[in-house]
């Protein structure tokens, strides 16, 4: 570029630079997040491939039972009835019954103590809050799996949906206006899971 | 972002937020400029993010992610441009001014700024877009004629006219501010 040109586009103040959009920047923001989300759910159920050599195996062995199992049956003379195993029916419902109130209950430790985390975070040391953030990450996950195998898929949704905000925290040149109001964002969304599981613990308490 | 955060292999979730949060104001301003419409900037930020996302196993960790989101920004850009108005790249044979402004085109030039906004309108698309990828991107000719399905010749001749009607419309402006 020539001199003359250089001027003129010091003249047309070619290289400003324009103002994103809050709105339009998050919407930017959420899109990465939905993709990524996509993705983990994708990543969540693998399609299987199908194995011809497991599936000979798999066909053969359940035949040798049936064969097995009819054998037996001719040789005992006639159909036998069976009878459901009621210790195993009790068993179940008592473990079914007692893990959800635990799980309620360590799960209202973990966001208690994320509030409080959150709430004495600070704002200015980037990675204190990066390490902070990362711990709580990770427990989020695990509550989040947990929540998953105890069939919450909606637990499990919330729970996931934390990850955005929390990573977006931990951002390393966030400013620290924006990271004041993710901040808030989060105590926000913890007081209400907090009062929604409180509330629902209290109404099981009166129930039984 | 902490190291902790930064993976060795593709940019992760939160280096995307990152570069967003930062770099998004350069890639929407040369969007902006380019396609002279807000909602086609947006678009073309929006379909660069997640081509990028979705491509990030083939970034290069020697190159910088925001840079590599740009120039994915810019081909999305000038392919939407393109899209929206088909035959916007074919060279002129004679000299026109540029296309009447449509309120889409108000909009965006509220955000331009008088100065480059008022001297933009006085350039056809082409001279536009060849004007600003060599000027404010810096693209090779080469480049220029190669994304815009074009020659060599024909990005220099659009170049060339550019910045005479820029000259002559700057003129103007100082003339009638003295």
């Amino acid at each position: 570029m020539n001199d003359d040109e250089q001027k003129l586009c010091h003249e047309l103040d070619l290289a400003r630079e324009i103002p994103v959009p809050a709105d339009m920047q998050r919407r930017w923001h959420d899109s990465i997040d939905r993709a990524a989300q996509q993705e983990y759910s994708v990543r969540q159920e693998p399609a299987r491939p199908f194995h011809f050599t497991s599936f000979f195996w798999g066909a053969a062995v359940t035949a040798a039972l049936v064969a097995g199992i009819g054998i037996g049956a001719y040789l005992t003379g006639g159909p036998t009835t069976i009878q459901p195993n009621s210790y195993v029916v009790q068993d179940i419902s008592t473990v079914s019954g007692a893990v959800p109130g635990a799980f309620t209950r360590g799960l209202q430790v973990h966001l208690r103590d994320t509030q409080q985390n959150i709430a004495s975070m600070p704002i200015d040391t980037t990675e204190d809050r990066t390490l902070l953030v990362l711990q709580i990450i990770q427990q989020n996950r695990l509550f989040e799996r947990a929540a998953e195998q105890n069939s919450s898929d909606d637990l499990a949704r919330v729970l996931r949906a934390f990850e955005p905000i929390l990573l977006r925290l931990a951002a390393n040149d966030i400013a620290p206006t924006d990271a004041q109001a993710l901040r808030d964002q989060l105590a926000f969304e913890l007081k209400i899971m907090l009062t929604k599981l409180e509330r629902d613990t209290s109404k099981d308490t009166q129930s039984t | 972002m902490v190291a902790v955060l930064k993976s060795q292999g593709a940019p992760n979730q939160a280096e995307f937020h990152e570069v967003i949060s930062n770099r998004s104001d350069r890639w929407y301003s040369a969007c902006l400029k380019i396609t002279r419409n807000r909602d086609l900037a947006e678009d073309a930020v929006q379909d660069a993010l997640l081509n990028a996302w979705n491509k990030r196993h083939q970034f290069d960790r020697s190159a910088r992610l925001d840079t590599w989101i740009h120039r994915i920004a810019i081909n999305a850009a000038l392919q939407l441009l393109r899209k929206s108005r088909p035959g916007v790249f074919e060279p002129l044979e004679t000299e026109v001014e540029g296309p009447a402004p449509t309120p889409e085109n108000v909009r965006a030039d509220e955000e331009l700024g008088e100065s480059l906004a008022a001297a933009l309108t006085h350039l056809s698309e082409i001279e536009r877009v060849c004007f600003i990828l060599k000027h404010l991107e810096q693209w090779r000719l080469k480049e220029i004629a190669d994304e815009i399905d074009s020659n060599v010749g024909a990005v220099k001749q659009a170049i060339f006219r550019a910045v005479r009607k820029l000259r002559v419309h700057m003129a103007r402006l100082k003339g009638e501010s003295l």
